[in-house]
């Protein structure tokens, strides 16, 4: 099903940027079509990793039309056993030599991360071929399958933050957009009425080399790597592109909506709206650059006010959601217990108010940018890290060289860009609200 | 800002992700922090040093103490802090990380999550680096990108930070002055409280957290760990700032510390910045108090059953198992594998693939005294806790009467062989594992722990087995979900 990701400011700008301020990162990547599936390989220091992340076009927005539970039974079978192996066979070659495979579904992709030495690199790209491949697909997989997917589902009800995300998604994405999610009750009724059948079949549409991307790094050697590639996904066809539409955002005015849950000490607040935007917009980096100095870290305004000067919050931060391949949101999202929920959220309107209206000073973007290139090193420090970051950058339509680029357009922005960019796209008198969890009757707070 | 309940590091690899709600308080003031490193390790590890090792730094106030597995141990000589050196070249960043011997252990009734309330109250400044100079901790490590965090659990509290290496010196002047220059105003403890306090809260929306919370207060009687790290409520309201003021008083001092640096660094100017920011620190006035509480004899089972809106059901059983640091930990550590580790786990095949449960998983909270080590089921649409109970123990009974057999024990060493190389990648999981053997008592145990679990056979894990997992000491907690009032999935 949809994962709810709430990008707490510039996080992944701060990736991007770490990555990106060390210069030759296109220099050192080996960037190849292979039988239509976008190979990237990254040599690092590290000695004997070796990192694989793919992402592949097959997510649940590929569900809509559909049984909505599919994309996600569907990515859930692959590791249950291929034409040539069952699921213990697997797990048996992996666990032998300490290496793993793990599939996700995303909003719009399979994921696929993988971790293993060097010398069993071929092993392990067979193993991820044939599980897209050739999965077995099994009746009575497919059974457990949905068993597992519809408890987790059960568990979700009564999560905080997937019940606030769910609110908050279906209002401000309109009907279409790939980011609109479904309720959670939805996915129950579909889950339970899943055919193999219907598997089988969203597999046979969307599972190919087309769109798909792989990046692997750490201690590789890219044309021994590329060619292995080449030997295992060899003959394999098909794919679909991801879902791209213009204008998914929708602006319903103000709202606010309650979601109740019992017993829930802490409440999950959501405030924001569709953008209209995605990552490469022109305007997005300003937006996003001017969206740290609101809430990103312990030095951004709403941690800075609404946890450290007034105590009422562990949680608050604000960030851009969504936005790498389809018009993404906007929002901030934070905790309060109930009795200080209303006192929480107007202090939270009050600082999106003043920065919405009075915008970011020079000092704060000049900080905001040192921290931001200055986190290069660290980001890169570790080979997953470096995967993730060409991973993202590929799906948001960049070359890797961007990467090299993007500290020089971080520093370029200017204090006029970056409040031109939060006044153009954001409107606080229109944005929504919704809380979730065990809230409060209505009328004035209770002291505490 | 996540509040991360970090697992102890046999958790973080061999458990179901579920359980990972369920380990024992590791409670962080700040961001999330970095995946904890999987205890595990190669065979090939050089023997502990008697003498400095090739390359080993000589820094006149410092004691060499050790070398093992590449980490080299020094003392600073006037005031007894441990500093432990991993140089690692392969990025041009370093983690430093200062561990203070002090956790919820050390605390008593009345002041439970004092601990953890210090430790927010650590980046509210100090004398000489606060917010009104502009150079605070979370200023000067967010203009310069570090990524940094603080943890807080049974046993210790750490800080620490992932930074350019050009940068070292800074975040060391500044974690040096908070050791023994912390500001600890009322006004500050007045707004902080209410920030732990709903960390507390998010806490309690978890139900599998309270449940494993409750099952550890049933498990010890008498040992500190009976209480949650975070603190029972009432005293997160109401400790006074003095008590506070005497904790820190009490433990943050040089010769209860451990500072380690790993990364990019050269070891005699690293352990020249120590000198020049911690060298002025005396030791303690006092010794740092020792903790003489044992756990009295466990006579019998014990049941814990918790009632809350929810979905799906868990059951929990646990046993109290030796300190981390005790000979069979290995055993027991190899003993979770076979039982918990992938799709050919014992648990998953007898529970999650036969449809009992949606995960299940075993491990152990490793402690510097008595450990708890848990079997856990979520259970799934359908079943009842009493067939998952009955299920968990059969496993455990499979393992008494007939052992395992070879080829288990030798796949889940070949698993150790990969992860030796696998944590050889980045500086911050290095120092998080570090920390967290420094926690039970010995740093090596970072080196020797996986060469010990090399030498396991299954004749140890079936004696560990029938040793530690007697019906009369478990203590057994089931969750159970009652209807919520709220209309769901609207």
């Amino acid at each position: 099903m949809r994962r709810f990701v709430c990008t707490l400011g510039g996080l992944s700008l701060l990736l991007l940027v770490n990555a990106a301020a060390r210069a030759g990162m296109a220099e050192k990547s080996h960037r190849e079509s292979i039988d239509a599936i976008d190979v990237i390989t990254y040599p690092t220091a590290v000695k004997d990793v070796v990192v694989i992340l793919g992402a592949l076009p097959a997510g649940d927005a590929m569900g809509s039309g559909g049984n909505i539970a599919v994309p996600t039974l569907a990515g859930s079978m692959l590791d249950r056993g291929t034409k040539a192996l069952d699921k213990f066979a697997i797990a048996g070659e992996l666990d032998d030599v300490g290496a793993s495979i793990a599939f996700e579904v995303g909003t719009q992709s399979l994921e696929i991360r993988a971790k293993c030495l060097k010398k069993d690199l071929p092993l392990v790209l067979g193993l991820i071929a044939a599980e897209l491949r050739t999965p077995a697909l099994s009746t009575a997989e497919f059974a457990k399958a949905k068993q597992q997917f519809i408890g987790s589902l059960e568990a979700s009800l009564e999560n905080t933050e997937t019940r606030a995300g769910e609110a908050f998604g279906r209002a401000v994405y309109a009907e279409g957009s790939p980011n609109r999610p479904h309720t959670v009750a939805e996915y129950l009724t579909a889950a339970k009425s899943a055919t193999l059948e219907e598997t089988k079949a969203f597999i046979a549409k969307y599972y190919g080399p087309a769109h798909l991307t792989l990046v692997l790094a750490g201690d590789v050697s890219p044309s021994v790597t590329h060619a292995e590639v080449a030997r295992v996904f060899a003959g394999w066809t098909g794919g679909q592109d991801y879902i791209r539409p213009a204008g998914a955002g929708v602006s319903p005015g103000p709202q606010d909506i309650a979601v109740p849950l019992s017993g829930k000490p802490s409440a999950t607040v959501m405030l924001g709206q569709a953008t209209g935007l995605t990552y490469r917009d022109p305007d997005a980096l300003a937006l996003r650059v001017g969206t740290a100095v609101l809430g990103h870290g312990f030095t951004g305004r709403l941690m800075g006010t609404v946890r450290d000067k007034e105590g009422l919050t562990y949680s608050i931060g604000a960030g851009m959601a969504d936005d790498s391949i389809a018009d993404g949101d906007w929002e901030i999202q934070a905790s309060f217990a109930p009795a200080l929920l209303e006192r929480g959220i107007a202090s939270t309107r009050r600082e999106l108010d003043k920065w919405w209206s009075e915008g970011i000073t020079e000092a704060e973007l000049a900080e905001r940018k040192q921290g931001l290139v200055g986190g290069y090193f660290v980001g890169l420090s570790t080979t997953g890290g470096v995967a993730n970051t060409i991973l993202t950058s590929i799906q948001r339509g960049y070359d890797v060289s961007w990467l090299d680029q993007y500290p020089q357009a971080v520093n370029a922005l200017t204090r006029a860009q970056v409040n031109g960019a939060i006044k153009t796209h954001l409107n606080p008198g229109t944005m929504v609200l919704v809380k979730a969890g065990s809230l409060p009757a209505a009328g004035p707070p209770a002291a505490r | 800002m996540k509040h991360s309940f970090q697992l102890p590091m046999r958790h973080a690899v061999r458990v179901a992700p579920v359980l990972a709600a369920l380990a024992l308080g590791v409670l962080g003031a700040w961001a999330a922090l970095p995946a904890t490193a999987a205890g595990l390790a190669s065979a090939a590890v050089p023997a502990p040093a008697t003498g400095p090792a090739p390359g080993s730094a000589a820094v006149a106030g410092f004691t060499f103490v050790k070398s093992v597995g590449g980490i080299d141990e020094y003392t600073l000589t006037g005031n007894g802090l441990t500093v432990l050196l991993a140089p690692d070249h392969s990025a041009p960043v370093v983690t430093f990380q200062v561990t203070y011997r002090v956790g919820s252990r050390n605390e008593v009734t009345g002041t439970t999550g004092a601990t953890h309330l210090l430790e927010h109250l650590m980046f509210k400044g100090s004398e000489n680096f606060n917010d009104p100079k502009g150079n605070s901790v979370k200023q000067y490590l967010e203009r310069v990108g570090g990524q940094f965090n603080a943890s807080t659990s049974v046993d210790r509290t750490n800080y620490f930070a992932t930074i350019g290496r050009e940068n070292l010196e800074g975040y060391v002047a500044i974690e040096a002055d908070r050791m023994r220059h912390l500001w600890l105003h009322e006004a500050d403890l007045k707004s902080e409280m209410t920030v732990v306090r709903n960390e507390f809260e998010r806490g309690k929306n978890d139900p599998d957290s309270v449940l494993m919370e409750e099952v550890t207060a049933a498990a010890y009687v008498a040992l500190p760990y009976h209480h949650p790290t975070i603190g029972w409520r009432s005293d997160i309201e109401h400790v006074p700032i003095e008590k506070l003021h005497e904790f820190y008083d009490t433990f943050y001092w040089p010769n209860n510390a451990t500072v380690s640096i790993v990364g990019d660094v050269d070891p005699a100017a690293a352990l020249g910045l120590v000198k020049k920011y911690y060298g002025a620190f005396t030791r303690s006035p006092q010794p740092i108090p020792a903790i003489y509480t044992e756990e009295p004899e466990q006579t019998g089972a014990r049941r814990v059953v918790i009632k809350r809106p929810g979905e799906l059901g868990t059951v929990v059983i646990a046993h109290k198992v030796p300190n981390g640091r005790d000979a069979d930990q290995p055993a027991l550590d190899m003993l979770d594998a076979i039982l918990s580790s992938g799709k050919n786990a014992r648990l998953y095949r007898a529970l999650v693939d036969k449809g009992l449960a949606l995960n299940a998983g075993a491990g152990t909270d490793l402690h510097r005294d008595l450990s708890l080590h848990s079997l856990y089921a979520s259970l799934a649409p359908g079943s009842t806790h009493e067939e998952v109970e009955q299920a968990l123990l059969e496993e455990l009974d499979k393992i008494k009467t007939k052992g395992v057999t070879a080829a288990e024990v030798a796949r889940v060493k070949q698993q150790y062989v990969a992860a030796d190389a696998y944590k050889r990648d980045g500086t911050a999981a290095k120092a998080s594992e570090l920390n967290e053997w420094i926690a039970v008592g010995d740093w090596t145990l970072y080196v020797t722990f996986p060469e010990k679990v090399l030498e396991v056979t299954p004749a140890d894990v079936q004696r560990v087995a029938r040793q530690y997992f007697a019906p009369d000491q478990s203590t057994t907690g089931w969750f159970v979900p009652v209807p919520s009032v709220a209309e769901k999935g609207s």
